[in-house]
């Protein structure tokens, strides 16, 4: 068996993510001061890989100097019947994965900016050779990814080479991102499903496609594809995209099958760039959570983690999120990962980023180049607006879709009617069904323990449209149906418990 | 009423009682199934996990003495007197000390909250900031309230006092019979113990504005000191000592009001130093209970305020040799001393440091702070004046005095040898009994038993007082409650596996080896990427020990509810917020309701949250209510070898097929599964073999491959490095290749086919037959034939 020689190293997951200091430092490779990348490259001819080989052009590390930071290229050669172009950044982003498993060994970031730190003790534990760790992640490589049939790695520390082969690389990166950015729900047969997550939320049905990139933005349409071919039943086998029922919405009867089956039942239909019709599940592990603002009839976005603690609907993060999530369909909420906004079907049956109104400024910003121009000013942040009047006065200004009716750009569609009149409650035409119905409570009716929140009316959250809610009540016991009954009380003791104080009926 | 239900025509001499008049409450979540559960609401659930997790009986004593029949001899299959065998009377002492356990905490909740109403009153917010939402998980979860002032807590301990009086009856002689019902109804006190401390911890986080999610609060609280060597004994030194915070809480009111931060020491030791530090960062952490007798001998304390739990029962007396006065501050510890509450204060302060008395009562925690810090200014100049700490001298005498009967080491729970300690120091060598001081749990037994009366506590401290000395520490504050935001945070890596699990050191500080195991345990698994949440004396011990660069564990990693922190969650009553994490990812990502819905939360927590309990030095009644508390909730534990002092543990049985059958929800198929966890309740003798075992009590059947994979690359490597050896029992956790760790997947596929049989697709790397069910990541793993989802056609 390959890689029988002795491993100086430990090798465990209990390394990821450790850092070795520059005191602890032996070599630094890549990193700030020198080029470094690392590439996989399919090879369609099995007799051009020369098995578990290793090449290492440039000084190894015994000729290395401590302290001292050198160039750094990791180039694999990958061959397997299963294998084509696609999985390529699939298999290279799995570098990240498994060389920081070594022990004394910090790999970071990815591509052409990799930073890589060999530490004083794994020396001292006896490494002597690039190649070993070279032979050991090829190990890795193939134990974790069977797909993988044969795999060679030329690493490079030559100055010279390393930056001859970075314009190589870098013309492949790009090349890869067009390709991405240039395939769509249309180009495939197959979307994928992602079931991890249901091993806690249990009816969550998640559907990855090249258009929508799961909402924990840690699979995308490539990714799921990669796990499929490990294990074809795995969390992550095929969904057979069957027909499309909507283009725009993204309704296709393989992923309504899938719901079905995935959910138990639970949900039939799906649309995957729907906010308000049957939208798409949402995990606990979402990025960004969308939600509802019906006073002004948009999309409001915030992220977790996100250094914004309100929102214009008066709630942090923490509130909202518990609306989302628990692997439901939550009409007026939807989680999302954050590469879904750079998809060009991001919630397009639902105007898109014209139906956006307000983002976390710290989002906005992370996302910026994903917003149209058209788009770019018009969308408020809390440093525009922390409520819903000063929501509604900046999109008045800045002449925000929302307000006069959104055209929706992929069919030209008119699909809000816009604000009618000030003050009157705005008409949700697409979103009739799907509107959480006691928002629009009017601020005096805010419940009296709030005296200190501002005019923002607290949305009542839609109470979860699951198993009937089995509320307790004791009823007097009835005789025959209605039919009055004489009491008269003489000498009677009345023991009440408690006095319950309905409020009056909102009208 | 409604019209025409009820016609009331007439009436005559009527008299309406009415209870409470109280307005509707607002619409929040359903109700669930068993609101405010009585003693056989959960009786179900209990048998469930009893019939898996097998109540394992060690007798401590064969006798029953508790009634006049006896004594009875239960040995040897007999019965008592009143008919009761072996196995329910083990039952019994169980539930009895899950009575003493849970009636400390819901007692002190309830004083607390006396306290709290008096000076707060009743209205006082619960308002925990915008990271939590879930603001009191246990009692959503139980009773069913969410509560929104302090006063709505009134209502939870109610109930919490209700039950525990139902529960207290069934020990007398001649109820219940039954063991299972016994281990039946201890679950149910672990878990009223459980919502007491949350009680006790919501209404002081919210009334002395403890740390939560406000600014400053969660990961960003401050780091306190803590150790022996930590107190500036240059200054008067006020040590608190307890449970129960309103004392110390004034004193450092009284210190702040009169600008005295600077001039006086405010120290203490166990739980009261924690919250302490929670409310006056500038305490001080001195010790845990471990230390308690040899701080006090010390005499770093001009003054000595003890409110509730865990102090010496003669406190007074080894006070009294150290010219330290003792503020006693709760009715349930009086150590018979005069009640001064409402005298002047200087002349309570004059009769202390004039020596007039050993020490007052004070029962209005609010007349603590001015005769407590008045005290220690007066007495400090006059105690440096005295000689506390044995000199060279007299240490030599004593030492020489020794002639090794072994009487002490008899008496010693760990067995230290004392004598040959004091054989070489006599020659000069003092470090082998400078080493004893950590090993020691600070019980005095040994002192007892000599025959020269060598105070051996004393010489042992005079032989380590150059280390005691150096003993600093750093622990940050316990933070209370885990933030929802947190908890959504560690989604994506708990299923995906990089997170393996959450582990709760908590509990008391009876170490068979020294605390060095409380940090070792910590840092060894938060290295491993687990959550580490401390509570108690083991959040203390934790802290006294530091790498090779001399950081501490709080110092070398973080804070926050992740991968690799090291989190204080604060006091004993904090410990509730452990479960509350657990409740809450049921709540964040399967959005299942808590509300009345006990049993189905802990089915999903027993199923799906690899949470495992550590209480190394369980000890106290307390951390035998809290362990079975967590038990109930479906959170596996792993007590140190005084833990089977309890006299009972929930063993599972891998070998009984039957015992390891679960339902997929859905669809009803039965499968049988892994020992996933394999115990509730399990003793370790050493740490060596607690370290993986409480790798393995991670494991669950709802697992990611990926999950499983991590979890079991955990355990085997643990078990390799502190057992020098594979597991025994590694393939059981095996579903798909998928689940072996990836460094060492062809390896231990190999084995699988040598050792075990199985049949290994080679070109593919797959197990093709061998595991005793298949992998499916859709798996809906239930105990509750309820919860089976029926397929809507």
């Amino acid at each position: 068996m390959a890689g029988e020689e002795e491993f100086p190293l430990d090798v465990s997951p209990m390394y990821e993510g450790e850092r070795v200091r520059k005191e602890d430092m032996f070599v630094e490779l890549g990193g700030p001061t020198q080029p470094g990348f690392e590439l996989v490259i399919y090879e369609p001819d099995a007799e051009k890989v020369k098995d578990g080989h290793v090449e290492l052009i440039g000084p190894d590390l015994t000729e290395m100097e401590e302290g001292k930071a050198y160039p750094y290229a990791m180039i694999y050669k990958v061959w397997g019947p299963e294998i084509d172009k696609d999985l390529e950044p699939v298999i290279e982003r799995r570098n990240h994965e498994f060389q920081p498993y070594i022990q004394g060994y910090m790999h970071l970031n990815q591509r052409d900016e990799i930073w890589v730190r060999i530490s004083k003790s794994a020396m001292k534990k006896g490494l002597k050779s690039l190649k070993q760790i070279g032979r050991k992640t090829i190990e890795l490589f193939k134990s974790e990814l069977p797909f993988i049939q044969k795999m060679e790695a030329l690493y490079i520390t030559d100055k010279e080479e390393v930056e001859k082969r970075l314009e190589e690389a870098r013309k492949v990166y790009r090349a890869r991102d067009e390709r991405a950015r240039g395939l769509h729900e249309e180009d495939v047969e197959e979307f994928y499903q992602c079931t991890l997550c249901q091993s806690f939320a249990p009816t969550n049905v998640c559907i990855v496609t090249p258009d929508r990139p799961a909402l924990c933005g840690a699979m995308s349409w490539f990714d799921c594809r990669a796990s499929a071919r490990v294990d074809p039943e795995g969390p992550n086998a095929p969904v057979p995209k069957g027909e499309c029922i909507d283009p725009i919405a993204g309704e296709y009867t393989g992923v309504n099958e899938a719901a079905v089956r995935l959910s138990g039942g639970e949900y039939n239909r799906i649309k995957l760039h729907s906010f308000f019709d049957c939208p798409h599940t949402s995990c606990g592990c979402f990025e960004v959570a969308g939600f509802y603002i019906p006073e002004v009839d948009g999309i409001g976005w915030i992220h977790r983690g996100s250094k914004v603690r309100e929102t214009p609907i008066g709630l942090p993060f923490s509130t909202i999120a518990g609306s989302v999530g628990g692997g439901r369909q939550v009409y007026g909420f939807l989680g999302i990962g954050i590469p879904y906004f750079y998809s060009p079907k991001f919630i397009q049956a639902d105007g898109g980023w014209r139906r956006v109104v307000w983002m976390a400024s710290d989002l906005k910003e992370r996302v910026a180049d994903a917003i149209p121009d058209e788009m770019k000013d018009k969308i408020a942040t809390e440093k525009e607006a922390k409520t819903i009047d000063e929501l509604k006065e900046f999109l008045k200004k800045v002449d925000h879709p929302v307000v006069k009716g959104v055209v929706r750009p992929v069919d030209g569609k008119k699909i809000t009617e816009g604000w009618a009149e000030e003050e009157a409650p705005p008409e949700a035409a697409a979103a009739e069904a799907a509107a959480p119905e006691a928002a629009a409570a009017p601020t005096a009716a805010a419940p009296a323990q709030q005296p200190a929140a501002p005019q923002v009316a607290m949305p009542q959250f839609p109470l979860l449209p699951t198993a009937p809610a089995a509320q307790p009540q004791i009823q007097i016991p009835t005789t025959p149906a209605g039919a009055p009954v004489k009491v008269i009380l003489k000498d009677a003791n009345v023991t009440i418990g408690k006095i319950i104080l309905k409020r009056k009926e909102e009208k | 009423m409604a019209k025409g239900i009820l016609d009331v025509a007439g009436l005559e001499n009527v008299r309406i009682f009415i209870g409470e008049v109280a307005e509707e409450e607002e619409e929040w979540e359903p109700m669930g199934p068993h609101p405010k559960p009585g003693i056989t609401t959960l009786r179900n659930w209990d048998f469930k996990l009893l019939q898996r997790y097998k109540p394992f009986y060690a007798p401590f004593c064969d006798m029953c003495c508790l009634c006049t029949y006896g004594k009875c001899d239960l040995s040897g299959n007999k019965k008592g007197a009143c008919g009761i065998r072996m196995d329910a009377q083990q039952g019994r002492i169980v539930l009895l000390a899950c009575l003493i356990g849970c009636t400390a905490h819901a007692g002190h909740a309830r004083h607390l909250l006396h306290d709290l109403i008096r000076k707060f009153g009743r209205d006082a917010p619960i308002d925990f900031g915008p990271e939590i939402a879930v603001e009191a998980p246990l009692t959503r979860l139980i009773t069913g309230i969410r509560p929104k002032t302090i006063g709505d807590m009134e209502e939870v301990l109610d109930y919490i006092e209700e039950q525990i009086v139902q529960l207290s009856d069934a020990l007398h002689t001649g109820q219940e019979g039954s063991f299972l019902d016994f281990e039946s109804k201890a679950l149910h006190m672990g878990m009223l113990d459980s919502l007491a401390k949350e009680v006790a911890d919501i209404i002081q986080i919210a009334a002395y504005k403890l740390p939560s999610s406000h600014p400053g609060g969660g990961p960003d609280v401050p780091l306190v000191e803590v150790g022996l060597g930590t107190v500036d004994t240059s200054k008067p030194v006020i040590l608190v000592i307890g449970h129960n915070v309103p004392p110390a809480a004034d004193i450092a009111d009284y210190l702040m009001e009169h600008g005295l931060e600077d001039a006086v020491e405010l120290a203490g030791i166990c739980c009261t130093a924690h919250d302490t530090t929670r409310y006056y960062p500038k305490a001080k952490i001195v010790c845990a209970l471990g230390r308690q007798l040899r701080a006090i001998r010390l005499g770093i304390a001009d003054v000595i305020v003890v409110d509730e739990q865990c102090i010496r029962a003669d406190i007074v007396e080894l006070a009294q040799k150290t010219f330290t006065p003792v503020i006693a501050t709760n009715d349930k510890a009086l150590h018979g001393l005069e009640d001064r509450t409402y005298d002047e204060p200087d002349k309570v302060v004059k009769d202390l440091v004039e020596g007039k008395v050993p020490g007052v009562l004070i029962l209005d925690p609010e007349r603590v702070g001015e005769v407590a810090v008045k005290t220690a200014m007066q007495i400090a100049p006059k105690r440096r004046a005295m000689k506390i700490i044995m000199d060279d001298e007299e240490f030599q005498r004593w030492v020489r005095l020794c002639y090794q009967c072994g009487n002490c080491t008899l008496a010693c729970p760990n067995g230290l040898r004392i004598g040959s300690a004091m054989a070489k120091a006599a020659t000069g060598d003092t470090k082998p009994l400078a080493e004893l001081f950590d090993l020691c749990v600070g019980c005095g037994r040994c002192e007892q038993v000599c025959k020269r009366h060598i105070p051996i506590v004393d010489v042992i401290t005079k032989a380590a007082y150059p280390y005691v000395r150096q003993e600093r520490g750093k622990a940050r504050v316990g933070r209370g409650p885990v933030w929802d935001t947190e908890i959504r945070d560690v989604g994506a890596p708990i299923v995906l596996g990089t997170i393996p699990g959450v582990i709760a050191i908590i509990g008391c500080g009876n170490y068979p080896n020294g605390t060095r195991d409380a940090y070792l345990i910590t840092k060894e698994f938060a290295d491993r990427n687990y959550i580490v949440v401390l509570t108690g004396c083991m959040a203390i011990d934790a802290a006294l020990w530091k790498d090779e660069e001399g950081r501490g564990v709080y110092e070398t990693h973080h804070g926050r509810f992740d991968a690799g922190g090291v989190i204080n969650i604060g006091s004993c009553v904090s410990n509730a917020h452990i479960h509350g994490a657990c409740i809450k990812i049921a709540s964040i990502y399967a959005r299942r309701n808590l509300r009345g819905n006990y049993e189905e939360i802990a089915d999903y927590i027993l199923n799906r949250v690899g949470a495992c309990g550590v209480a190394w030095g369980a000890m106290s009644q307390k951390a035998a209510s809290i362990a079975t508390g967590f038990n109930r909730l479906g959170v596996p534990a792993v007590v140190g070898p005084h833990g089977t002092k309890y006299r009972r543990a929930y063993l599972g049985r891998p070998d009984i097929e039957d015992d390891w059958k679960i339902i997929d929800a859905r669809d009803g198929t039965e499968y049988r599964f892994e020992p996933a966890p394999q115990h509730l309740l399990v003793a370790c003798e050493t740490v060596e073999e607690a370290l993986p075992m409480i790798a393995k009590l991670c494991f669950r059947p709802s697992d990611t491959d990926r999950g499983r994979s991590i979890k079991l690359t955990h355990y085997i490597d643990l078990h390799e490095k502190y057992l020098g050896c594979l597991p025994p029992d590694w393939h059981l956790f095996v579903r798909t290749a998928t689940d072996l760790p990836i460094a060492r997947r062809e390896e231990l596929l190999k084995r699988l086919e040598d050792e075990h049989g199985w049949k290994i697709d080679w070109e593919r790397k797959r197990i093709l037959e061998g595991p005793m069910r298949p992998y499916d990541p859709s798996f809906d793993p239930t105990n509750l034939p309820r919860l089976i989802r029926k397929k809507k056609e």
